[in-house]
């Protein structure tokens, strides 16, 4: 135990108001996409669900406060093993939904292992790379975490999980940029990693050459981003239809549980992925901006404590959660408004998903760990 | 701390895109996407309006509407997992549909948004629209509605007032559309009579229900229904069963006469006749026929190409309403008009004299003599035997009298006041206005002077003047009723679908002359007229013989430049107390003595005479010259 009431004065409390005010939002928002309004079958339970994730996930973060952040850089190693063994163990025991193993039981409670994965992803790397911190110009040096990082990427892309394996690789490649990898190599690995997936995929659209590890529907998920009217009643259905719930929302919105899009069912996977829909359609500009500012106001905030962590360490945990969130708000905002391709990944704080906002609540406690262990003013 | 600050530009850069991406949807396009989601969440199911009905002044329906059953594609009750082709692939699989025909009914279709139907087909058989019905589970999204077809009950009868329908063209709908008319693609409208002229009555506005629409296609509540409401239905003037019988009586003689033509080369083939009827008191159209003519129905489901192209390359042109577009000379029914201005500008009085020696008369430095139809010259006789007579040389003489005074104005004045060269004002569309010619219509369009002998010609109704049956009918009412006459009205009055008065057409006087032209004029006219029908020696006595009722007319024959003369009669009776006003007209008959047995026919009819019998009445084959009456 390492707990100190003086702590207590270094807390920013800009942070948890913000995630108290985007978890009320997501709340509301789930209500609406479940249509609570239409005693609709269910929608009292998807709400209970929602409701135990939030309680347990405040739990973990008082929790939380009782040990030093550093213990994970301790146990870091062990936290890598827990995490590779977590990932198998899914691939081998989980069940499978739509297509994908991803979810491991536990009792009555169904874990998506490879959302666990991205925050123990973020305590292992800023480990090691605060452990070579000085050598990080080297490209040798940059081999250890890219390999650290590679391990779970794969295994989740096994778990037919792009979405989540992306965050994986963007918590990499930000955590590595912020720890002093030699941005020579950088540019050149990953510009050319770029530059070759995107010849794959050009080669198997003009000349029908294999795919690896990219499936069908992925594709057309890419494709339908670039023009959804190719195929607007398959693939394209859910980002005309997403549009459409947004901009019909217009500046002031059609009023909570009062979107037609929402509650006539034209918009998929409403209460999850495309939760942000539901919020521009019934809230309007008025809904998006705030909601938009709120998610800016909290990275800001995590940005500021990483300037303030007591060690590099803490730092870099901080910007690895900071990049898995800014992530997740990026790709999902962005596919709801067809400014991204469509991979499931939900919205930090609203979407409905037990594991996630888990997830999310545990890095919200590592972050204000690290805020309550800042480093000492001197005058 | 370099990198830390571009960590914090990323973040600003990231937030500012979603942000400007979300304004871009809901403040630039929101008005945009609004509509679009409205369009989802609705689905417009038509409701067809009847067309109005045509009654005739009895009050017997004579067009009407039978129910039918239309086909549309709803697409927004369509489960997104079915596909419009699938759907329209399976229907012409099971039914006698053809797909080629149903995909271009899909891709021709004018609707605005998703939610609205589209017609993919008319007129369903029974047998399409039980398998419609019992395949509904693999058939989502179609939906057969009520909506009805014209209904001629008497496909062949009043044919060119009625006038047909067809589908509205882009011009019609552009134009209805600015005038403020809701019309879409695919509806039914007039295309000419009185289908045409009365289309914005006639024509039903369409209603709709408006559904609201799950994303499955289902229907979860009515938000809205906006009622049909019919057409408004027209009364006609025309009495059908005197339209019936004045038509029988023109197919019968005018058929004998083509008949007889056929049989020998030196009669002439007549190519087309109309007759008019017209009450004088109010401008009531009481029967109007045109021959040839055609069959309604041909037009009631929308005509087929080849039926088309087979009516307009018709020579004889049954398309074309004879009585109000056949504008050729009118002979000697223009006499009456000659005659007025003579005795109106020249003081020639009923029983003014006249003198044709050798039925020859000649104008100075000239040396062609203008002929009578009479070569042997009638002697010493009165303006009123004149016209009894129908005597060219004294008309002639009048002619030439008027241009030695007013050069070519004078006539063509009088012609104007009577209506001529311009149009009836009938509720038709497509009526000439014909031509009555003057110095000026000379000099600009053939380039000359006005001759003495353009006024000599022009007085027997000859040269390039042009009327209408409907005008002469006009004309011969003036003179019934002494100066005064009213436009010719089929319609009676507009009345809606619960039998309200919509309009009530009244009576429009149209032309008045009995304030500038002295009574005792027309007095005389009438009594030439008289004469005609009841003299000895009038033109048409020998068909009117015994006739119960005092008839008056006057007949003519038209010359014309190469074929056959035109026949013509306008009487009007009874003589005292004018009702009606008729006027036949037999295009190149040869002679006005085929017309006058007919008008004979119709008004004996109108008046009761069933039992009414003139042997004389035989359709003989007369010479080709004027209205030949040989003295018994």
């Amino acid at each position: 135990m390492n707990w100190n009431r003086k702590f207590l004065r270094n807390l920013n409390v800009n942070v948890p108001l913000l995630v108290i005010a985007l978890i009320i939002i997501g709340f509301l928002a789930i209500s609406s996409a479940v249509e609570i309004n239409h005693n609709s079958p269910g929608a009292m339970a998807f709400l209970k669900k929602q409701a135990v994730s939030i309680g347990l996930g405040l739990l973990v973060i008082f929790i939380l406060q009782a040990f030093d952040y550093r213990i994970f850089k301790e146990y870091a190693a062990f936290i890598y093993v827990f995490m590779l063994l977590l990932l198998s163990s899914t691939l081998f025991l989980g069940r499978t939904v739509a297509g994908g193993k991803r979810w491991l039981s536990l009792g009555s409670f169904n874990l998506q292992t490879a959302e666990l994965a991205k925050i123990m992803l973020v305590l292992v790397l800023a480990a090691v790379i605060d452990s070579y911190s000085d050598d990080m110009g080297y490209l040798k040096v940059m081999f250890l975490p890219s390999i650290i990082a590679f391990i779970p990427f794969c295994l989740v892309i096994l778990q037919n999980d792009l979405g989540t394996a992306l965050v994986l690789f963007f918590i990499y490649l930000i955590m590595l940029f912020a720890g002093g990898g030699n941005l020579k190599y950088m540019l050149i690995l990953f510009g050319g990693g770029f530059l070759i997936v995107v010849l794959i995929i050009a080669a198997h659209l003009v000349i029908d050459t294999p795919l690896p590890y990219l499936q069908e529907y992925q594709l057309n998920r890419l494709i339908v981003f670039i023009n959804p009217n190719i195929d607007p009643h398959g693939s394209g259905y859910n980002i005309i239809q997403s549009k459409i719930a947004l901009g019909s929302g217009r500046v002031i919105g059609k009023g909570l549980f009062a979107g037609t899009q929402n509650q006539l069912n034209f918009l998929p996977e409403k209460h999850t992925d495309f939760i942000f829909s539901v919020i521009g359609e019934e809230f309007g500009f008025i809904g998006t901006f705030f909601v938009i500012t709120l998610f800016l106001l909290l990275l800001w905030q995590f940005l500021k404590i990483a300037e303030n962590a007591r060690d590099r360490y803490g730092y870099l945990v901080v910007v690895g959660i900071m990049a898995m969130f800014l992530f997740h708000i990026l790709e999902n905002i962005g596919m709801t408004m067809g400014i991204m391709p469509i991979t499931g990944i939900p919205l930090p704080f609203i979407s409905y998903g037990g594991t996630f906002m888990l997830t999310s609540l545990i890095a919200v406690g590592v972050v204000i760990n690290i805020n309550l262990r800042k480093k000492k003013l001197m005058f | 701390m370099d990198r830390h600050r571009l960590l914090k530009l990323l973040l600003l850069f990231i937030f500012t895109a979603l942000i400007a991406r979300a304004a871009y949807l809901q403040i630039l396009n929101g008005d945009y996407y609004y509509q679009l989601s409205e369009g989802n969440r609705t689905s417009v199911r038509p409701i067809n309006a009847p067309r109005g009905k045509i009654y005739d002044s009895r009050g017997e329906v004579i067009v009407s509407n039978r129910l039918t059953y239309n086909l549309y594609l709803m697409q927004n009750e369509i489960p997104p997992a079915s596909s419009v082709k699938n759907i329209l692939a399976k229907l012409a699989s099971l039914s006698s549909l053809s797909e080629n025909r149903l995909l271009s009914n899909l891709s021709s279709s004018a609707q605005q948004s998703v939610a609205e139907p589209v017609l993919l087909a008319r007129h369903l058989q029974k047998k399409d629209m039980v398998i419609i019905a019992e395949n509904k589970d693999i058939l989502p999204g179609l939906l057969v509605k009520e909506s009805s077809l014209r209904d001629y009950i008497y496909p062949e009868y009043l044919v060119h007032a009625t006038g047909y329908i067809g589908e509205i063209n882009r011009n019609e709908l552009v134009s209805f559309t600015k005038q403020g008319y809701d019309y879409s693609g695919g509806d039914f409208v007039g295309k000419s009579g009185l289908e045409k002229e009365y289309e914005f009555y006639l024509d039903g506005k369409n209603g709709a229900e408006q559904i609201e629409v799950n994303s499955l296609g289902e229907k979860i509540k009515t938000i809205g229904i906006k009622q049909p409401i019919s057409g408004d239905s027209l009364v006609l003037n025309v009495n059908f069963k005197l339209q019936k019988s004045a038509e029988e009586i023109l197919q019968k003689n005018y058929q004998a006469l083509r008949k007889a033509a056929a049989a020998d080369e030196d009669r002439p083939m007549p190519t087309g006749a109309a007759a008019v009827v017209l009450n004088v008191k109010n401008g009531a159209v009481l029967a109007a026929a045109s021959l040839p003519d055609y069959n309604l129905n041909l037009f009631a489901k929308g005509i087929s190409n080849a039926d088309y192209k087979k009516l307009i390359n018709d020579p004889l042109r049954p398309m074309v309403n004879r009585y109000i577009m056949s504008a050729v000379p009118p002979g000697s029914i223009f006499k009456l008009v000659t005659g007025t201005a003579a005795m109106k500008e020249l003081g020639v009085k009923g029983d003014t004299t006249f003198y044709d020696s050798n039925g020859r008369f000649y104008i100075p430095n000239w040396s062609r003599p203008f002929r009578n139809w009479n070569p042997y010259g009638e002697g010493k006789l009165d303006f009123i035997k004149s016209i009894a007579r129908s005597n060219n040389i004294v008309f002639y003489e009048l002619g030439y009298e008027l241009y030695k005074e007013f050069k070519g104005e004078k006539l063509a004045e009088y012609a104007q006041k009577y209506g001529l060269g311009s149009k009836a004002g009938i509720d038709l569309p497509g009526e000439k206005s014909g031509l009555v010619p003057t110095d000026q219509w000379k000099k600009n369009n053939l380039d000359q002077g006005w001759y003495p002998g353009d006024s000599v010609n022009l007085s027997i109704g000859q040269g390039s003047l042009l009327t209408t049956p409907i005008q002469i009918a006009d004309l011969i009412a003036t003179v019934a009723n002494e100066g005064k006459s009213y436009q010719p009205q089929l319609v009676d009055k507009i009345i809606d679908s619960q039998g309200n008065l919509v309009k009530d057409i009244k009576p429009l006087l149209n032309i008045d002359l009995s304030q500038e032209i002295d009574q005792n004029i027309f007095k005389t006219l009438k009594q030439g007229m008289h004469d005609v029908v009841n003299k000895n020696y009038g033109t048409a006595y020998r068909h009117f013989k015994k006739f119960p009722i005092t008839v008056a007319g006057k007949t003519g024959t038209a010359q014309t430049s190469g074929s056959a003369n035109h026949g013509w009669f306008g009487g009007f009776a009874p003589y005292q107390n004018p009702e009606i006003a008729v006027v036949v007209l037999i295009e190149n008959s040869g002679s006005s003595a085929y017309s006058i047995p007919i008008a004979r026919e119709i008004m004996a009819y109108y008046f009761g005479l069933r039992n009414y019998n003139n042997s004389a009445a035989k359709v003989y084959y007369y010479s080709q010259q004027e209205d030949i009456y040989q003295p018994e």
